[in-house]
């Protein structure tokens, strides 16, 4: 097998076969359309025993004593096992953070519950239903314990620890400042306050989470069948905290039902079911249903943003100070500052601003604990563009003079932001142009006034959207997060000129068989049916980071294009000695070798994949056999790609609803592999940024108790609430990355909560009312419009 | 509590199970009878992916129980295609709007909407909107799963399907 780490980006354009760019239908759909996707739940093995959780009713109690007896008597009960089993099983998750405490996360908890869904107990039995009933029998004595529900309070003296090993809950508090922050407030003509606060919500992929783990005693190995979204990484953690060698591993993510950021930890119910597989001696499903999705997975998004913005009179922005806070819950699965510091690091958008001084502050409470939702910044937006519109306000100027006076042009890149990013081939003035090209805003000022006339609130919210997508390795580095952005890629072309690729990322409905299938055979000059894409099996899969982040396209999709361009450049070495040719006189089109502007093909890739298993000495010397490339890519220290989202909408002053009226988006992704799905990719984080605007929110009540743990309290948008979204693409390739791709994914989520927010905060001007605080249901809309006196009655 | 036999028709076969009273239809048609393309992704009848027809009738398999269904004639995602695979009108134009992304919703999707389409072979927007709006879906954001139950409309699909579903 040919190894490269190829530092030099190809940029060789394969065939041109124009399969890049193409909106080629997708491989997957014949199997998910006709019920023979293959998920987590579907999977069924001989032996197989079923797993429930024993979970806290409380927020925050001391557990006493776990009496599991009448459970196990229960006929169908295998096992009943605690913290204290699992303890000498397993070993803790420890997450650390540079500068700050590490915490630490048993198994299941030994001492006391933290939130309300803390799981303390795990039932296994024959079926779900006897381990569901047995899960009630087991019997939990608690002390209670005052519960911290509140992050600003949480660091009051005399407010009890949620973690002992804490010394306060406050776990992070940072300040990073650049450029000359007490000068450019001294200079400023006015300073202009602003704040948003976002909702706790949650990931709600339809599929929950789950897992088969299955314990092969004669090999000594454990199979985890289960939707990860970094499969690799999983295997790492299971390794160690199981006590097994990595190679006794083996994670196997089927189908996923979507994940958003949902599917990377690894869950404490995911690795007790392992636990128990091993322990037992019998393959063990777990399949979470709602009310443990809803209240006890991940949760996100609680936080918020208040900024002071030093200004001229004329608009200009001098300086920025911002100070955000995030309620991160009971435990932690990442590095408590990771997400809220994006919001710090991100939050000049598309704005020169050179003064910049942000601070978080990072609370531990009994809530469910954080993790990465599609957009993990995805409150930045909003915040930006809604300090940028109040300068505006306050100064009487108009909002779209102050954005084109302090944005970034296309043509002052590369630009470096204050935080120290570089930004490169970004369109963010000029697809901001573009979008007000699509969108006669003129013309809805006008409208909007005389619906205003007839007692109808109408508004506009514009945003403009910077969206990190593909971290490189350079990034984690300089973080100080553990991790690597880089990617691998296996791309076997085998004897009869079939095509396998390999590759770390994993599709939770991203299309990767489809458009890595693209930018393969475009490389080597096959077609998308002749090759199959293999995802998600650490047995056959290179190690690679999985997905996360934005980075299935730059990384994933490039590496397997680095790779296959390896391959194609092999195959071209071996035909060129073959025919007697100099090599660039040939190229490939589907799957035929030909001499260019020769009209016979003389050879074609099966010939010379033959020729490299069962004929190699017949290759050039300097060919070792075999057809099979691995290459890992290690991308920039970090990619952009942008967007401008215009969102028109209607607000109903007797009911308080929100309506959508029109949507648009002007996309900038770089090349594009696959605009059918790109557009998808647009339509579904828009909506998910929609019903984070108005609809969705995870809700504590004062004691600490999660109300909200089934879809008629936790409300995501439906068919018949959501806009048709209009999207226009500019493609400014990036110079860093295969092919010029950027790609994109959590950007729409982030528009999409700005312009929705914005636009309701336009509907509402004039009226005395500050929107500021997510989600905007029809009661907070009405309390607004009654603070403001403004209700019709 | 005592298992008790059912008898009926899936997917124009005959099936039959010993199932406990509490046992629900989606648990017997994904456990007992191995079709694991009826989702489950709720069990409190709210996202529609565990859609099945009953007697010609879209019904959620998580509010069902088993023995309800004796002797009903039930249709799931399996029973949607031809038998070589051939997609059904909905099902093709769900793949060429690309009204799928991760297909957990998809079964629930395509039943419902061959369901909405037999009674209303001509729907409004408006009506499709609000006839799939019991399905939930968190990837697509509906426009391309709307767009493609009016392809499907439009060449006819609620006459063009085998006579279960038509
Ligand atoms: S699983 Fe039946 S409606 Fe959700
Ligand atoms: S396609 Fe993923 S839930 Fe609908």
């Amino acid at each position: 097998m040919t190894t490269t780490t190829d530092p030099v980006i190809q940029l060789e354009v394969g065939s041109g076969g124009g399969l890049i760019g193409a909106s080629t239908p997708r491989k997957e759909d014949q199997r998910l359309l006709t019920g023979h996707g293959q998920f987590t739940d579907d999977l069924h093995v001989r032996g197989m025993l079923h797993a429930a959780f024993v979970r806290s009713p409380h927020a925050h109690a001391r557990i006493l004593g776990i009496d599991a007896s009448e459970a196990r008597a229960l006929p169908g009960v295998v096992a009943v096992v605690t913290g204290e089993d699992l303890a000498k099983l397993t070993s803790p998750m420890v997450v650390s953070q540079e500068g700050a405490h590490p915490m630490v996360m048993e198994t299941l908890p030994t001492a006391k519950v933290r939130f309300n869904g803390d799981p303390v107990a795990c039932v296994i039995a024959v079926d779900r239903y006897v381990a569901e009933d047995a899960a009630e029998l087991v019997d939990v004595d608690y002390e209670m314990l005052e519960p911290v529900l509140e992050m600003h309070a949480a660091t009051d003296p005399g407010s009890p620890l949620v973690d002992e090993g804490l010394p306060s809950n406050l776990h992070t508090r940072q300040t990073k400042s650049y450029g000359d922050i007490e000068t450019a407030f001294a200079n400023a003509d006015r300073v202009i306050e602003t704040s948003f606060s976002s909702q706790r919500l949650t990931h709600v992929p339809i599929e929950g989470r789950g897992v088969l783990a299955i314990w092969d005693k004669g090999r000594a190995e454990l199979s985890f069948h289960s939707g990860q979204q970094t499969a690799h990484v999983t295997r790492t953690l299971l390794a160690k905290r199981l006590g097994l060698s990595e190679n006794q591993v083996r994670v196997i993510s089927p189908d996923i039902g979507g994940a958003f950021g949902l599917k990377i930890p690894l869950f404490r119910e995911e690795l007790t079911v392992a636990a128990m597989a091993m322990t037992l001696d019998r393959p063990i499903k777990w399949a979470e249903d709602r009310a443990e999705n809803l209240m006890a997975s991940n949760h996100a998004r609680d936080d918020s943003v208040s900024i002071q913005a030093a200004v001229a009179a004329d608009g200009t922005i001098l300086g920025i100070k911002a100070e955000l806070w995030a309620d991160y819950g009971a435990y932690a699965f990442y590095p408590p500052s990771y997400m809220i510091d994006v919001v710090g690091w991100l939050l000049l958008g598309a704005y020169k601003i050179e003064n910049y001084e942000y601070t978080i502050n990072v609370a531990i409470t009994n809530k469910c604990p954080a993790g990465t939702l599609r957009a993990p910044m995805a409150i930045v937006t909003w915040a930006t563009e809604g300090t940028v519109e109040r300068i505006a306000d306050e100064l009487g100027l108009d909002a779209v003079a102050v954005r084109r006076r302090n944005m970034i042009r296309l043509e002052d890149q590369p630009y470096r932001s204050a935080p120290g990013y570089l930004y490169e081939a970004l369109t963010l003035r000029e697809s901001f142009d573009e979008a007000l090209d699509r969108f006669d805003l003129e013309q809805f000022r006008r409208s909007q006034a005389s619906a205003r006339g007839e007692g109808r609130l109408l508004g506009v919210g514009l945003a403009t959207v910077l969206e990190p997508t593909t971290y490189g390795s350079a990034w984690y580095k300089a973080s100080g997060d553990e991790g690597s952005g880089h990617e691998a890629a296996t791309v076997k072309v085998e004897p009869t000129g079939a095509i396998n690729v390999m590759v770390g990322i994993i599709p939770s409905g991203q299309g990767y068989e489809t458009t890595i299938a693209q930018v393969v055979a475009e490389a080597l000059g096959s077609t998308t049916d002749n090759v199959a894409v293999r995802l998600g099996d650490t047995h056959i899969v290179p190690y690679g980071m999985g997905s996360r982040g934005s980075r299935g396209a730059a990384a994933g999709n490039g590496v397997a294009y680095l790779a296959a361009l390896t391959a194609r450049n092999k195959v071209l070495r071996i035909a060129s000695h073959r025919l007697g040719v100099p090599i660039d006189s040939l190229t490939i089109v589907d799957g035929s070798i030909f001499v260019i502007d020769e009209a016979e093909s003389r050879l074609s890739l099966a010939d010379v994949a033959w020729m490299c298993y069962m004929d190699p000495t017949s290759l050039p010397a300097t060919e070792a056999p075999g057809l099979e490339v691995h290459q890992t890519y290690d991308p920039p220290e970090l990619t952009f790609s942008n967007a401008s989202h215009v969102c028109v909408v209607e607000v109903f002053r007797d009911t308080g609803q929100v309506e959508i009226l029109d949507y648009h988006v002007v996309e900038d992704a770089g090349t594009l592999i696959n605009p059918m799905i790109v557009d998808g990719q647009i339509r579904g984080g828009v909506v998910m940024g929609i019903g984070q605007a108005l609809y969705e929110e995870s809700i504590y009540d004062d004691a600490g108790n999660n109300v909200t743990s089934s879809f008629v309290d936790y409300l995501i948008p439906t068919a018949d609430c959501v806009p048709n979204i209009r999207i226009h693409h500019v493609e400014t390739p990036n110079p860093n990355t295969p092919r010029g791709i950027k790609g994109m994914s959590e950007g729409p989520v982030q528009g999409g909560i700005a312009s929705v927010a914005l636009a309701v905060s336009d509907a509402l001007k004039g009226l005395g009312v500050t929107v500021d605080q997510l989600p905007l249901h029809p009661s907070r809309i009405l309390g607004y419009l009654r603070a403001a006196g403004a209700q019709d009655d | 509590m005592k298992a008790r036999a059912i008898h009926l028709v899936v997917n124009g076969e005959q099936a039959s199970g010993e199932v406990m009273p509490r046992m629900l239809l989606s648990d017997f048609i994904r456990d007992d009878l191995a079709l694991t393309g009826t989702h489950v992704g709720c069990e409190q009848g709210a996202c529609g992916a565990c859609t099945v027809l009953l007697n010609g009738r879209a019904v959620r398999s998580c509010l069902t129980f088993a023995v309800q269904a004796d002797g009903a004639s039930i249709t799931t995602i399996e029973g949607i295609a031809g038998p070589d695979g051939e997609l059904h009108p909905v099902q093709q134009a769900l793949r060429d709007r690309h009204g799928l992304q991760c297909g957990f919703c998809t079964p629930g999707v395509v039943v419902t909407a061959c369901a909405l389409l037999r009674d209303d072979p001509q729907p409004t927007t408006q009506a499709i909107r609000e006839g799939l709006s019991g399905n939930l879906c968190r990837c697509t954001g509906y426009q391309s799963i709307i767009e493609a139950i009016e392809q499907a409309a439009a060449v006819g699909a609620s006459t063009s399907a085998d006579g279960t579903v038509a």
